[in-house]
C-alpha cells in the first residue's frame, strides 16, 4: 500500500476507507465485512450513465458511444439492469467512452474548472495533485470513498503515464479513465448489512444511490454522499430530510420522466417502423414528438398539477407540437414549439390510451392490432402480463377477408377467439383493444374499417363500456391500476422484478398513496422514506439474525 | 521477452518506430498449407453467421432428389456425388451462382427437452448453443460464434462484429450466455465507423505503426482487471456469473488491444472505402435490399483487412416483422394468418418473405466471394452459417429447420451438397463447424441434442 497516498489524503481531509465505511459512519455498530452482503448489482442504464456524467463533470462533456441494450423484465428495463452484465463489444464501447470523457475533462479548455489543483509542473508527476483529483472524482464516480489501495494504484498509473508522455494531464486522463471503466462505476453495487430481525438493510452509501437514481435518475450529489458519510442516512429522519431535498430539486422532473419512459415502454419507438405507403404522414419526428407528448402529459398531471395518477387514463389535456397536430388533425396556430391543448369531447380521446405513442407502438406497421394493444394495457397498467400463445395455433381465419361475413378486424378476431385455447387469453386482451379501434396504426381517428362502420362497444366480464372514453373510465376506476403503478415504482427503485414484488413490500406507502388521492409525490416520498425500501433478504447462507445495524 | 512499457511508450511518443516482440498470437488454425498465400503470408479462417426469422417454405426450397443415407452398394464417392446432384429450387434461386460453394441442411430437429417450445426462441438457442433454452430470450451457454471467436478472434482488433440489418439494437444472437447479447451495429455509418473510423490504421500503408494510445489503453485495462479479486467477494452465485462475464470482457479487451499493436498481415487486395452516406435502416424489404449489400461489403473489407475474424449478421428478429410497403401484413403475422393456398399448397405471401431472406443471404455471400485473397476468395477462407428459428413458422415447427453453410474453411469443408438430417439434432451442424475449424472437440450440445456425430459428409 502506498502510505504516502494515505498521508496525503489525510491532508485533504478526504475519507479513504473501504469496505468498513458504513461501520465508521455508525461507530456504535461495528460490523465485520464478512457480515455484509452484495444485495444488488445494477448496471447503469444509458440515461443513468449520461445523467451521472453530466452531473459530475458538467453537461458540456459529450458522451458519445453505443450502449448495450436493456431487456425488459417484469415490464421494466430498470429491472433488467439487475440481471445484465457487460459483453465484450459492450465493454469495448464503455472503455472508449471512458477514455473520451477523461480526455475532455483534462483538456485545456476544461481543466481550470474540472481539475481541482495545479501540478507543480505540467510535464512531471505530482502525486499531491493526482491524489486530490482521483479522490474527488473517485468518490463521485464510485458513489463511495475509494480505498487507499484503489487510489494508490491509480496514482502509480498516472505517474507512469506522465513520465511516458511528458504530460501530467495525460497521466490524469488515463487514471481517470480507469475509474469509468471499473465495475464500481458501471454497476451500482448495493451493499446490505444486518438490520432488524432476519432482514438485512442497505448501508448508507447504497441508500444514497438508490435514492438519487430513483428520484433524479442520476448519481448522488456531494451533499447526499455527505449524508451517507456522516451516517445520517441510517436514520429515518436523515433519509426524510434528504428525500425532501431531492424532491424539491428541478431534477425530480428528470427522474420522473425516466420512470414514465420506462413504465410506458417508450423505448419501443426506436424499433417502431410504419409502412410509408399506407401512412406517409409517419416519420421519425412523429415518433420523437409522440414520446415527448406522453412525458409532458404525465409530468404535467402528476408533478406540476399534483393530480390523481388515475386521471392519466381519462384526461383530455395534452401537449401538441406541429408534427403531432397533423396526425391528430388539429389546426396548429401556436407560437411555441409545444403548447398545451385540450381535445374536445367529440374527439373521443381519453388520456394516454389514445395518444399516438401507445396507439402507434402497439400496432403493426400497416394496421392496428387490438390484441397487441390489449396485451400492452394489461401488462403496463395492470401488471398482468399475457402468456405466449400456444405454439401450434392456426390463425388463418383472421386473414380470411374473402368471407363476406368477416369484413372487419373485430369480426375476424371474434371468429378465431371461439377456439377455446385461444379464447382464454383473447377474452382478456381483445375487448380492451377493440374499444380503441377508432384509432389507426399511427393513432389517427377513423370511423370505418374496410368500409364498415367500426363498432367500439365492449365488455370486460359483465361490465359493458364503449370506445376509448369508456375504457378510460373502466381503467380509472379499477383499483388494479394504482396498485400496479405503485408496484412498478417500487420495482423501478429497487431493481426487483415486478412479478416478484409482494404488496407487503410497500404496503405502508401504498396506504398513504391511496388515502391522499393517488398522487405521485405522495407515493414517491412515502416509499423512499420507508425502511422497506432499503431492506434486503438475508444472504442465503446467513443462518440466524445478527446484531442490528441501523434503524 | 519482458519489455518495458514505459520506455517503449516514450519511444513511441518521440516518433521512433519500435519493433516489438509481442507474443506470437496467430492461431493454429492457419497452419494448413492452403491457408498460406503464395506470398507466404497466413490467411486466417473466418466464421460468420447470418440469421433470418420465420424459416423457409418447404414446398419451395427442399430438393426432392434422393439425399438418403449411403446405400450398401454405393461407394463413398458415389454417395457424395449423389448428394451434390440436387435440383435447383425456387426459393434458393438467388444462391444458384454459388451453388458449389455452400451446403444445404434439411430435416434436422431442435429438441425442447421438456423445457417447452419458446416460440421463435427455442430454435435460435438450440442451433447457436446446442442446448434447449430453459427461459425465453436467454441463452443457456455462450453462442457458437463466441466459442469460435475464443480461438480465432483474438488476433484482430475486434473479437467479433455484430450487425442488425433492420437497425434494431436488440437484434443480436451472439452472447456469452444469459440475457446479454453483444450489441450490434445498427446503421451503415455505425458499421463503417466501428471498422474504419478512429483507431483504424490501413495495414497496407507503409507508415503503419503501433498507436501509443493503444499502449496506454493496455495499462488502463490492467488496472481495471486487477480489481477482479476484490470485486468478486461476497457475491451471490448469480451476480458472480455476471461479474465473471464482465471481467471476461475486460480480459478480452486486453487481448484485442495486444492484437492492435501488431500490424495485420493482409493478403487481399482491397481498398478502404470512403465513409458512406447514412441510409434509411428499417424493416421494409426495399430498405433491407439496399442496406444488406452495403453492410456486407463493409464486413467483407473488415474481414479482409483482419479487423475481425468473426461476424454475426441478423436480418431481423426471429418473429420477423419485415414487411412490403403497401401490404399491411408483416412476415411474422403473415405466417400465422395467411391461409395455405390449396392451389399451390403453401402460403404465397409468407413464402415471398422467405425468398427475400435467402436473397439477402446470397447478397452477403456475393460480397465475400468478390474479395480475392491468395489462391481463392474470402468466402473460400470462411464458414458462414445461415440459420433461422423455425421450420414451419405457422405452427412454430422445430423439426426440419433449414440451415445453410457457405465457404470451405480454406479447404477443410466439402461444399455443393444437400444433406438430409433425417430427424437428427441441429447441434450436429455446430459440432461440424467447430471440427472443420480445427477445434479439439468431440461432442457438442446438451440433453437430447448432445451429439458426437458431425456431418461427416462435408468434412474433408
Amino acid at each position: 500500500m502506498n502510505t504516502k497516498a494515505v498521508a496525503l489524503a489525510a491532508i485533504f481531509g478526504i475519507g479513504l476507507t473501504g469496505v468498513t465505511f458504513h461501520a465508521e459512519a455508525a461507530p456504535n455498530n461495528v460490523i465485520a465485512p464478512s457480515k455484509t452482503e452484495v444485495a444488488g448489482l445494477r448496471r447503469l442504464t444509458e440515461s443513468e450513465y449520461r445523467n451521472s456524467i453530466a452531473d459530475i463533470f458538467g453537461s458540456n462533456i459529450r458522451v458519445e458511444g453505443r450502449f448495450e441494450p436493456g431487456r425488459r423484465v417484469g415490464g421494466l428495463l430498470s429491472a433488467s439492469s439487475a440481471i445484465l452484465s457487460v459483453t465484450p463489444a459492450g465493454f469495448e464501447a464503455y472503455s472508449k467512452m471512458a477514455d473520451s470523457i477523461a480526455a475532455q475533462v483534462v483538456d485545456e479548455k476544461n481543466r481550470a474548472k474540472l481539475v481541482p489543483c495545479k501540478p507543480k509542473s505540467a510535464s512531471a508527476p505530482d502525486d499531491v495533485c493526482a491524489i486530490r483529483f482521483l479522490t474527488q472524482y473517485g468518490f463521485l464516480l464510485f458513489r463511495r470513498p475509494l480505498t487507499p489501495e484503489e487510489i494508490s494504484r491509480r496514482v502509480a498509473l498516472a505517474d507512469d503515464m506522465t513520465k511516458s508522455s511528458g504530460s501530467f494531464y495525460t497521466g490524469l486522463r488515463y487514471s481517470l479513465a480507469t475509474l469509468m471503466s471499473a465495475p464500481d462505476f458501471l454497476f451500482r453495487t448495493e451493499i446490505a448489512v444486518p438490520g432488524e430481525g432476519k432482514n438485512y438493510t442497505l448501508e448508507p452509501y447504497s441508500r444514497a444511490s438508490r435514492l438519487s437514481y430513483l428520484i433524479w435518475n442520476s448519481t448522488p450529489d456531494s451533499q447526499l454522499l455527505q449524508a451517507a458519510q456522516t451516517g445520517e442516512l441510517n436514520t429515518t429522519a436523515g433519509v426524510t430530510k434528504e428525500v425532501d431535498r431531492l424532491m424539491a430539486s428541478p431534477r425530480l422532473k428528470v427522474g420522473m420522466r425516466a420512470f414514465f419512459s420506462d413504465l410506458f415502454q417508450l423505448d419501443n419507438f426506436s424499433n417502431t417502423t410504419k409502412d410509408g405507403v399506407i401512412y406517409p404522414e409517419w416519420s421519425d419526428q412523429v415518433a420523437a414528438s409522440a414520446q415527448e407528448e406522453t412525458l409532458r402529459t404525465a409530468i404535467d398531471l402528476t408533478l406540476t398539477s399534483n393530480g390523481d395518477i388515475r386521471d392519466l387514463m381519462t384526461t383530455r389535456n395534452t401537449f401538441m407540437d406541429r408534427t403531432l397536430a397533423s396526425i391528430y388533425d388539429v389546426q396548429f396556430n401556436f407560437k411555441g414549439d409545444w403548447e398545451p391543448y385540450s381535445f374536445p369531447e367529440s374527439a373521443g380521446r381519453s388520456g394516454l390510451l389514445t395518444q399516438v405513442s401507445l396507439l402507434g407502438m402497439f400496432s403493426h406497421p400497416g394496421r392496428s392490432s387490438p390484441t397487441e394493444r390489449g396485451v400492452a394495457i394489461l401488462d403496463i397498467l395492470m401488471c398482468q402480463p399475457s402468456p405466449l400463445p400456444p405454439p401450434t395455433v392456426d390463425l388463418s381465419a383472421i386473414d380470411n377477408n374473402t368471407d363476406p361475413n368477416l369484413k372487419t378486424v373485430r369480426q375476424r378476431l371474434m371468429a378465431h377467439a371461439t377456439n377455446p385455447t385461444c379464447a382464454s387469453c383473447h377474452r382478456r386482451t381483445d375487448p380492451l383493444g377493440l374499444s380503441l379501434e377508432q384509432f389507426n396504426s399511427v393513432g389517427a381517428r377513423r370511423d370505418r374499417d374496410n368500409g364498415e362502420l367500426i363498432d367500439v362497444s365492449s365488455a370486460i366480464g359483465t361490465e359493458k363500456f364503449s370506445g376509448a372514453v369508456g375504457l378510460g373510465k373502466v381503467l380509472h376506476n379499477d383499483p388494479k391500476f394504482p396498485a400496479c403503478f405503485a408496484r412498478k415504482l417500487y420495482s423501478y427503485g429497487t431493481g426487483a422484478n415486478t412479478d416478484d414484488v409482494k404488496p407487503a413490500m410497500f404496503s405502508a406507502a401504498f396506504k398513504t398513496f391511496t388515502d391522499d388521492g393517488y398522487r405521485l409525490r405522495t407515493l414517491l416520498r412515502a416509499m423512499a422514506t420507508s425502511p422497506e425500501f432499503f431492506s434486503a433478504p438475508p444472504p442465503v447462507d446467513a443462518a440466524k439474525p445478527v446484531t442490528k445495524a441501523a434503524n | 521477452m519482458v519489455f518495458d512499457r514505459r520506455l517503449l511508450l516514450r519511444g513511441l511518443f518521440q516518433g521512433a518506430a519500435v519493433s516489438m516482440a509481442l507474443p506470437f498470437l496467430d492461431c493454429f488454425l492457419d497452419e494448413s498449407g492452403q491457408a498460406l498465400a503464395a506470398t507466404g503470408k497466413r490467411i486466417p479462417t473466418r466464421f460468420g453467421t447470418y440469421f433470418w426469422g420465420c424459416g423457409l417454405t418447404k414446398e419451395l426450397y427442399l430438393p426432392k432428389s434422393d439425399s438418403g443415407p449411403q446405400g450398401g452398394a454405393e461407394t463413398r464417392a458415389q454417395y457424395l456425388a449423389r448428394l451434390a446432384k440436387y435440383e435447383d429450387t425456387p426459393q434458393l434461386a438467388s444462391l444458384k451462382p454459388l451453388k458449389s460453394k455452400f451446403n444445404l441442411f434439411s430435416g434436422m430437429r431442435a429438441e425442447v427437452d421438456n423445457k417447452g417450445n419458446f416460440q421463435h426462441w427455442t430454435g435460435v438457442a438450440a442451433i447457436s448453443t446446442g442446448i434447449a433454452p430453459t427461459q425465453d430470450q436467454r441463452f443457456d451457454a455462450q453462442t457458437i460464434d463466441q466459442t469460435i471467436a475464443d480461438v480465432i478472434g483474438h488476433t484482430t482488433r475486434f473479437k467479433s462484429i455484430e450487425v442488425s440489418c433492420s437497425g434494431n439494437k436488440n437484434e443480436s444472437y451472439s452472447s456469452l450466455g444469459g440475457a446479454n447479447t453483444n450489441p450490434p451495429e445498427t446503421s451503415v455509418l455505425g458499421l463503417y465507423t466501428r471498422l474504419f473510423g478512429p483507431g483504424f490504421q490501413d495495414p497496407s500503408k507503409g507508415d503503419w505503426k503501433p498507436d501509443p494510445h493503444v499502449m496506454m489503453q493496455q495499462s488502463v485495462l490492467s488496472v481495471v482487471a486487477e480489481d477482479r479479486k476484490r470485486f468478486m467477494q461476497n457475491l451471490s452465485a448469480n451476480d458472480r456469473a455476471r461479474m465473471e462475464q464482465y471481467f471476461t470482457s475486460v480480459r478480452e479487451a486486453e487481448q484485442q488491444v495486444a492484437a492492435e499493436l501488431q500490424r495485420p498481415e493482409v493478403v487481399a487486395q482491397v481498398t478502404i472505402p470512403q465513409s458512406p452516406e447514412e441510409m434509411p435502416v428499417n424493416k421494409s424489404v426495399p430498405a433491407l435490399q439496399k442496406v444488406v449489400p452495403v453492410m456486407s461489403k463493409l464486413l467483407a473489407i473488415g474481414l479482409a483487412t483482419n479487423q475481425t475474424n468473426v461476424f454475426n449478421m441478423a436480418l431481423a428478429e426471429p418473429a420477423s416483422t419485415i414487411f412490403m410497403p403497401g401490404d399491411s401484413k408483416p412476415f411474422h403475422q403473415a405466417t400465422h394468418e395467411e391461409p395455405v393456398d390449396p392451389a399451390v399448397g403453401y402460403q404465397p405471401v409468407t413464402s415471398k418473405f422467405s425468398t427475400y431472406s435467402m436473397e439477402m443471404y446470397a447478397a452477403l455471400l456475393k460480397e465475400l466471394d468478390a474479395v480475392q485473397e491468395g489462391d481463392g476468395t474470402l468466402l473460400d477462407h470462411s464458414l458462414v452459417l445461415a440459420y433461422t428459428d423455425t421450420s414451419y413458422a405457422k405452427l412454430h415447427g422445430l423439426d426440419g429447420i433449414p440451415m445453410l453453410l457457405a465457404g470451405n474453411a480454406s479447404g477443410r469443408v466439402r461444399t455443393g451438397m444437400h444433406i438430409a438430417g433425417a430427424g437428427s439434432p441441429v447441434s450436429r451442424v455446430g459440432l461440424t463447424i467447430q471440427q472443420a475449424l480445427g477445434m479439439s472437440i468431440d461432442k457438442w450440445g446438451a440433453g437430447s441434442m448432445e451429439t458426437n456425430k458431425p456431418v461427416s459428409e462435408i468434412l474433408v
